[in-house]
């Protein structure tokens, strides 16, 4: 349940997302209102072509709406320069992306290191934040092997510990799992889960498994281009993850199938 | 004709993309017509005629490195043609074609983009035929006036030559096709692993080739008294100093890098962590290209030196040779004044001396060199020789046992080594204390050795040999040459069976024009080399930057400002084009060097100047890669 009490980290009102020219406009987005609060872990669903991929890419400053206001880190990200966005996205915003996109001309350990030195942080913390993500996602052993030396799952988490690693106000996760097996899918999902019980990150992750969803506290259901509902873990998430199913087949449930 | 059909829509497609390829490969065969339009030229034919060894050898020299230029050129960009076309034409196979049929489709569109690039290479080769013309006369008033015109014999001798070359490329990747598995066909652009390399054999490497270079470096500037050895040397230090560049990039280099990004403290600041790492993943797939526009950016330096040495030497020879006009050599002395007056009858004399020397044959004088004609001369002559003549003469006196040489000037020498010289005049051993090449005695100093012995040296050694008399003048009025040859010819004439020699230097006549076309071709080479290295540089950083595009895609998704990702190309470029750059520089020095030894020329300046020429177009295209780099990436 969303603590009312705490902070606000996006703040989305009547997101409103066209593509096209005038006359053959495309609506992905018809008015959005959506709030994380800090230490939510919200699972975004809906079927091919219902608006998760682009409300994700504006939110995480990629991509700018038509209308209506996205404010993050107090900042309505609609109406600063792309300087202070691309600073946003590097102080503020952590990604973890559906195929890792590691850099695969350096090292696990350089890769997750790549913000903060590039964030101008002193190359001391650098090591000590690398070295203390890498034990908590079990990496210690790999940090020296490069992206293509790495299973999927060791790569994924490696990207999440990258994401991390600046230690933003929220993460944005796209579709994390979808290129992992159960088994890496599951690990990651642990680990998310636990940074974000530890208190140590906000997530936002788009997802068209049910499974992932259930990992997160609270579920929103985007079809068409607006969210039809939202769905908020009570106890066991086997429990979470069949309410999630129930509405779904309720829907019509064809975005499982994507 | 189906397939000439999808052969062709494809060509049609992919020429765009293949664009820089046909542009690099146009740029090979216009240098190759531009080299053949000078060789073809009525000019040169006249003007290499005089030395046709000389002229022949360095025309063969240069036809070879031109030839592996664009044999490089071709094999470069098909083997980039293929790798890119690979994975596309993979998907052939899975349309029900056989390799064979695939590997026909890419041997004929290959081909169509071989030929257009021929096409354009002609029609810009024979444009560009006066420009090339211009800058070679811009860059020296004295290299050869040659008339370019419009001929067909280049143009058939360079597409003769590209095209054989091209087709054995283009047979090479259509065996490539047909023996490639299916897989191998569709992971063909998949090439990005093993970054790291192992770190002994890293070692190995860069322990072998900075010896390697060392030796090379040492070899090239060791002084020897023999020309046999000085060949060998030079020959030994070009092998070992290619070999030596290649395993400096591919050994110590990387290493250093790979030390670089071991040391996290250093690595992550400022945009380190991002190019230093990049330059360790390109230095394994480009080291080779860094290495060879090193050796050839290092060929461009030492082709410009050897140019700019022989037009000072061809200057200095020149002058050497028409230090007097005319000079009578005789046995018995000739009355105070009397060649003098003859002279002056036609034109005033601007200087003139008089020497008495001895002279000897081979056999009572042993040399290193072998002269044939020895000439003795006593120091206080010559000294009062080089008062009359105006010409400096800081020589103390010989001691006995010891002689000064007075030499010619040399175009070469491959005796650099001038210490610890002696020699044997009438079975007594001298040692050669000096050697000067000042023109004291004009053209016979060109063709006899001389030796300057103190005075009372010279009274013992003058009865053993033949008494000889030499009058020197330069004539003021030039103009009046063929008079004064005439008078002193009658002279000679009327003097019966005395013995008397008369040099009589033609200001109008030049025997050493052969120079002027070496000096034109090494500018040519020069132009050429640093041009082509400017060339391969671009072509292969513009054809990383298409690798790099996803990358930096992520990195700007990540948040990581325009500017220090811009700030991080600069840094990696800088150093694809700085490696190549200082190790070009340091080697320069050793190859100049060994030619300042060789050619007794001051060439510090000209290494200087070279140097900086190519580090201003190497400026020019890392400004260019930069731009285009950062363009790529959509930054």
């Amino acid at each position: 349940m969303n603590n009312v009490n705490n902070k606000k980290v996006v703040e989305v009102k009547n997101l409103i997302k066209n593509y096209g020219a005038k006359d053959f406009e495309t609506k992905a987005l018809k008015g959005i209102d959506l709030t994380v609060y800090e230490n939510d872990f919200i699972a975004i669903m809906g079927p091919s072509g219902s608006g998760k991929t682009t409300l994700l890419n504006i939110l995480s400053t990629i991509d700018k709406p038509s209308l209506g206001s996205v404010i993050l880190a107090s900042k309505d990200i609609t109406k600063i320069s792309n300087k202070e966005l691309s600073k946003l996205r590097r102080d503020k915003i952590g990604f973890i992306f559906q195929d890792y996109n590691l850099l695969d001309t350096m090292n696990l350990e350089d890769n997750i290191a790549l913000p903060l030195a590039f964030g101008g942080v002193f190359p001391k913390e650098c090591i000590r934040k690398t070295k203390e993500l890498a034990a908590m996602f079990g990496l210690s052993e790999h940090l020296k092997k490069y992206p293509y030396q790495l299973s999927g799952g060791q790569k994924q988490r490696g990207a999440a510990c990258r994401a991390l690693i600046t230690g933003p106000e929220i993460i944005f996760a796209d579709e994390p799992t979808g290129a992992l097996d159960s088994k890496a899918g599951r690990e990651l999902l642990e680990c998310l889960k636990r940074i974000n019980e530890e208190g140590r990150a906000t997530i936002l992750m788009v997802t068209h498994d049910p499974f992932s969803a259930s990992y997160a506290r609270d579920v929103y259901i985007l079809n068409d281009g607006v969210i039809k509902c939202r769905l908020s873990k009570g106890g066991e998430r086997k429990e979470f993850y069949d309410r999630i199913i129930d509405v779904q087949t309720s829907m019509g449930g064809d975005f499982l199938c994507e | 004709m189906r397939m000439m059909k999808v052969v062709f829509l494809n060509f049609k497609s992919s020429f765009r993309n293949y664009l820089s390829l046909v542009i690099a490969l146009s740029f090979t065969i216009l240098i190759f017509l531009n080299f053949q339009t000078i060789l073809c030229s009525e000019d040169f034919g006249v003007l290499s005629a005089k030395k046709k060894e000389y002229v022949d050898m360095l025309v063969q020299a240069v036809s070879f490195v031109l030839v592996c230029f664009m044999f490089f050129f071709v094999w470069y960009s098909t083997n980039v043609f293929l790798t890119k076309r690979k994975r596309e034409i993979g998907v052939y196979v899975f349309m029900g074609l056989s390799n064979e049929k695939i590997g026909k489709l890419y041997a004929i569109e290959t081909a169509l983009i071989g030929l257009s690039a021929l096409v354009f290479g002609i029609f810009f080769g024979v444009l560009s035929t006066g420009l090339f013309q211009m800058i070679l006369l811009a860059l020296s008033e004295m290299a050869v006036e040659i008339r370019f015109q419009f001929q067909l014999k280049p143009i058939l001798n360079t597409a003769g030559i590209y095209l054989t070359v091209y087709f054995i490329f283009v047979i090479k990747g259509y065996v490539n096709i047909v023996r490639s598995s299916v897989l191998n066909l569709l992971s063909g652009t998949k090439q990005n692993e093993y970054v790291r390399q192992s770190r002994i054999g890293l070692l190995l490497k860069a322990a072998a080739g900075t010896g390697t270079l060392g030796a090379g470096f040492y070899l090239a500037v060791r002084e020897s008294g023999n020309s046999v050895d000085v060949l060998g040397n030079l020959f030994a230090a070009v092998v070992l100093v290619v070999a030596g560049v290649y395993l400096l990039f591919g050994g110590l280099i990387p290493l250093i890098f790979q030390g670089l990004a071991g040391n996290k403290r250093f690595l992550y600041g400022k945009q380190r962590c991002l190019w230093i790492n990049n330059v360790i993943f390109r230095m394994k797939k480009n080291y080779r290209t860094y290495a060879m526009v090193c050796i050839l950016v290092l060929c461009s330096v030492t082709a410009l030196a050897t140019g700019f040495a022989m037009k000072y030497k061809y200057e200095n020879i020149r002058h050497f040779e028409n230090m007097y006009t005319f000079q009578v050599l005789v046995e018995e002395p000739l009355p105070e004044e009397k060649i003098k007056g003859m002279i002056e009858e036609y034109t005033p004399v601007a200087f003139g001396s008089e020497i008495s020397m001895a002279g000897f044959k081979d056999g009572v004088v042993k040399a290193n060199e072998n002269y044939g004609t020895y000439g003795i001369v006593a120091w206080s002559e010559l000294k009062k020789l080089a008062e009359d003549v105006g010409l400096a003469f800081d020589f103390a006196e010989p001691k006995e046992g010891q002689v000064i040489r007075a030499s010619h000037l040399y175009l070469l020498s491959m005796i650099t080594d001038k210490s610890n010289i002696s020699v044997t005049i009438n079975g007594k051993e001298y040692r050669q204390v000096g050697e000067t090449n000042l023109p004291y005695l004009g053209y016979l100093q060109d063709k006899i050795s001389f030796y300057v012995v103190n005075d009372e040296e010279f009274r013992k050694l003058a009865p053993l040999g033949q008494q000889l008399y030499a009058y020197n003048y330069r004539i003021e009025d030039l103009s009046a040459f063929a008079d004064v040859r005439e008078n002193l010819r009658t002279f000679k004439e009327k003097a019966g069976d005395a013995y008397m020699g008369i040099v009589s230097m033609d200001p109008a006549q030049d025997e050493m024009e052969w120079i002027k076309i070496m000096y034109s071709l090494c500018i040519f080479m020069f132009m050429v080399f640093i041009l082509a290295s400017g060339c391969i540089m671009f072509m292969k950083l513009y054809h990383d930057s298409f690798e790099e595009k996803e990358r930096y895609l992520v990195l700007r998704k990540m948040g990581i400002s325009d500017e220090a990702l811009k700030k991080s190309i600069e840094r990696e470029l800088g150093i694809a084009y700085g490696l190549p750059f200082v190790v070009m520089g340091v080697s320069s020095y050793f190859s100049v060097h060994a030619l300042e030894l060789m050619m007794h020329a001051d060439l510090l300046a000209i290494n200087g100047v070279s140097v900086f020429t190519v580090f201003v177009i190497f400026l020019l295209c890392y400004c260019l890669s930069v731009s285009v780099y950062v363009r790529g990436q959509g930054i």
